[in-house]
């Protein structure tokens, strides 16, 4: 199998699902206070905050972030990624004060219970945390390494962008979800790693990552890393049916599998 | 073009000339004999949908199919915000006059969008809108602009200096679950005709009347009956307190039976109607009302009983078509609920209704009952999520503009394909007072439901071309995403509309080809307008937080 076809495990980034509007020009919104002053840790972060805080987020968030934070109009929150930051401080000032140009609005209820719905929001975007895994993770590095898996994802800034970052995976993701993702990596594909292959009029096919389309143009990562750009005049068909670059490692050795999983849940980020 | 002209579409295009040249610079005040003619100032933009017929269509023809590929940017207005941007500008004689959000004018040279003035409201800090802090534009009479506000009122601006004439409260807009009023008005005689919105909110409808003058209410119109008037029994215990039906869009005038139609959104709570049995009306409807008065002519409804959030706030349009060998008035509705209605607008009578994009709630219409929808059973919104439903929470259609040409006689709109899901949730009783644990509120009073991750090709746009008296589909042209901006048609044959992704396209409207576009990479979120400014027909749409004016090279 060529190198480039090991792409490794498509565990998920944050998938806003809207089209969101880039937030530019913050100030002139009069967008959100600055983070520095507020605390710079959490301080309801109890079991009994996270439990009120669940009830508050059924109340104010789950009509668009669902009810199990799982995304809709506004996005997924059990994949653990923030685009406005996801420390203490950024997640307070994102739901106190919403995010501007987005629907996402200022949630109003009193500063303590903004503090418990960061509790509860991280808890929903942590669940790799209160998982221990059964196999052994430095046999499933070694594995790792030698799999190829490095050449589409990065750990701690080494390896490639093909693939989504794994840094602090075993954070964000459940022993469930990346079990699946080594087994079945088109179960869960977020949006900007999905594979696309256009196919050009001259009759040539390109696969890659979709980085964006729209009615006129589509934009892709290549699997050699390379940008490739084609106007939809020139493209015959793009194709969906292949989502995932990331061949399924569902027929490893048994342990190896075990021992990879245990090795991405060992992953918890530079926090 | 087309060659097989008919002899209506030459005499209509050679009107449209003889007005083009004959357009002479009146500049203000508007009067209201000028609004009932709008269309013969086609050099102006003077209301929400051009003309009080809700066509939105632009009789300039300097831009046509032939040379519209020379389409460029003439200039832009950098709205410097983050909000959607809805508004529909109006155009006086060389002076355009637009909302940006949250609820400022500016009036700009139409020429080359340098600014002349701004007023700008502030809102107070909380405000009630469900879906984003935006406003849809402006109506004028005489020299006064009115707007209505997110914080609930009617203000009246001076069209010279910017200047605040009179500012009348509505409703107070912290009731209920909050209140706001988002839509264009409509000027009628010496009433602006104003909306709200807070469907999702447990409010409670009207639609009202201001003397243009002084800012009094004139009248108000209850879209939910009080007690002891008619259909207030379509509303099971209290629940006619909290039942929604706002009056969040604009609506069209018929000055020749003195009736102006407006829609009406859905009933609250949106997904769960457990506590509202009956068929709520006028929840989701279209209501006739006496322009003078506001009392009821007629009333059809589109959905009764709603349980998807599928609005009937689209602009009415009204036009006379042929329907079954014989000339009809009618009002042609395409509705989020993926129908498109056909009535009489005399007397609401149903005439017939097509799908215009999958659908799977509906088994047909009882003609016995006027066209009442015979329900799929099985398509509720259920606490674990369906998505067995089509069209999506967002609808087939929804507050963008359609737009009808009087030349190719067809009805076009944006249409969405949209696959979504739709969760019943707990219902709380509807407050604006902050929650507390205890003090739970608000989860069931603004469900969006959630969409879970359907691949993005699963969902998609058409722009089509409807025969009304027919209902068939004549084109398609269809984009990547489900669109939020509206249609323009003019009398250059074309068809003007812009995507989610920012592009902006024109249509051959006879054959639905796509003739020119603009990478304008901001969402659309609104419908196109054209105008004169120095005598060279200009096409303004907005994208992002941009106004893009196009002119020919």
């Amino acid at each position: 199998m060529p190198l480039y076809l090991w792409i490794c495990c498509s565990v998920a980034l944050l998938t806003p699902a809207l089209r969101a509007q880039t937030p530019q020009n913050a100030a002139l919104a009069g967008g959100a206070a600055p983070v520095a002053a507020i605390a710079a840790t959490n301080p309801f972060s109890s079991e009994a905050d996270v439990q009120q805080g669940s009830a508050l987020f059924q109340t104010h968030c789950a009509v668009c972030h669902g009810a199990n934070g799982e995304g809709g109009r506004g996005a997924d929150l059990t994949v653990g990624l923030y685009r406005r930051g996801g420390r203490d401080p950024e997640l307070y000032a994102s739901i106190r004060f919403g995010i501007p140009g987005t629907d996402m609005a200022p949630v109003r209820v009193t500063d303590d219970e903004v503090w418990k719905l960061v509790a509860f929001v991280k808890r929903l975007g942590s669940q790799g945390l209160r998982e221990k895994a059964p196999g052994d993770p430095v046999a499933g590095r070694r594995v790792f390494q030698t799999m190829g898996c490095v050449v589409c994802h990065s750990v701690s800034k080494e390896g490639g962008t093909l693939g989504p970052d794994l840094t602090d995976v075993g954070r964000r993701r459940g022993l469930k979800f990346l079990a699946e993702s080594l087994a079945k990596p088109e179960a869960e594909i977020p949006i900007a790693y999905r594979a696309v292959e256009v196919v050009l009029k001259s009759g040539a096919t390109v696969t890659g990552i979709r980085l964006n389309r729209d009615d006129l143009s589509i934009q892709l990562r290549d699997p050699g890393d390379n940008f490739r750009f084609f106007l939809m005049e020139n493209v015959r068909e793009i194709r969906y049916d292949k989502p995932a670059l990331m061949p399924s490692y569902a027929a490893l050795d048994p342990k190896d599998f075990t021992d990879v999983v245990a090795y991405l849940n060992s992953l918890k980020g530079a926090q | 073009m087309s060659t097989k002209r008919n002899p209506a579409w030459a005499l209509a295009a050679l009107l449209a000339t003889l007005a083009t040249q004959s357009l002479s610079a009146q500049g203000l005040p508007i009067t209201y004999e000028r609004l009932l003619q709008a269309d013969q100032e086609p050099g102006n933009w003077l209301m929400y949908s051009n003309t009080y017929s809700g066509w939105r269509f632009s009789r300039l023809n300097q831009i046509t199919t032939q040379n519209v590929k020379n389409l460029r940017v003439k200039w832009m207005f950098q709205g410097r915000h983050l909000e959607k941007f809805e508004t529909t500008p109006l155009v006086v004689d060389g002076v355009m006059y637009l909302t940006r959000p949250e609820n400022a004018i500016y009036a700009l040279d139409a020429l080359t969008g340098r600014q002349l003035w701004m007023y700008e409201y502030r809102n107070p800090e909380r405000t009630f809108n469900c879906c984003g802090k935006v406003n849809r534009g402006l109506a004028i009479l005489g020299t006064t602009l009115f707007m209505n506000t997110l914080d609930m009122h009617v203000i009246a601006i001076d069209a010279k200096s910017g200047r605040e004439l009179w500012k009348t409260e509505m409703y107070d807009h912290t009731a209920a679950g909050g209140y706001a009023a988002t839509g264009a008005p409509l000027v009628v005689k010496d009433k602006v005709i104003v909306g709200m919105a807070g469907g999702e909110r447990g409010v409670s409808g009207f639609l009202d009347a201001y003397d243009t003058k002084t800012g009094e209410r004139l009248w108000r119109f209850n879209t939910i009956p009080q007690p002891g008037e008619a259909n207030f029994g379509t509303w099971a215990g209290d629940s006619w307190k909290t039942g929604g039906a706002s009056t969040w869009n604009t609506g069209s005038y018929d000055p020749e039976t003195n009736t102006l139609y407006w829609g009406t959104s859905n009933p609250w709570p949106d997904y769960n109607g457990d506590f509202r049995a009956g068929d709520n009306l006028y929840s989701c409807s279209v209501l006739a009302l006496d322009a003078d008065t506001g009392k009821l002519k007629w009333h059809y409804q589109f959905t009764p009983h709603d349980l998807h959030d599928w609005d009937s706030t689209q602009n009415p349009v009204l036009i006379d078509t042929e329907f079954e060998g014989h000339m009809r008035k009618t009002i042609a509705w395409p509705n989020r609920n993926g129908f498109f209605y056909l009535l009489d607008r005399t007397n609401g009578k149903f005439l017939s209704a097509t799908a215009f994009v999958k659908q799977t709630w509906n088994a047909g219409f009882d003609l016995e009952y006027n066209g009442r929808p015979k329900i799929v059973p099985g398509m509720d919104p259920t606490p674990e999520g369906t998505d067995k439903v089509w069209p999506g929470i967002d609808g087939g259609a929804n507050w963008m503009s359609h737009s009808y040409s009087p030349l190719t006689k067809y009805l076009y709109v944006f249409a969405r394909e949209e696959r979504r899901v739709f969760t019943k949730n707990e219902v709380q009783h509807p407050t604006t007072e902050p929650a507390t644990v205890a003090n739970r509120t608000g989860a069931g009073a603004f469900n969006r439901g959630r969409a879970p991750r359907f691949a993005p090709e699963e969902s998609w746009g058409k722009a089509i071309a409807i025969d009304p008296g027919t209902g068939a589909i004549k084109w398609e042209h269809k984009v990547i995403s489900p669109p939020w901006g509206g249609l323009m048609s003019t009398a250059g044959n074309l068809v003007f509309g812009g995507t989610l992704e920012g592009v902006i396209f024109a249509l051959n409207a006879t054959t639905g080809e796509r003739l020119w576009t603009f990478a304008s990479n901001g969402p659309v979120y609104g419908t196109a307008i054209s105008y004169l400014a120095a005598g060279k027909q200009l096409v303004s749409i907005p994208a992002g937080d941009v106004i893009v004016t196009f002119a020919l090279e």
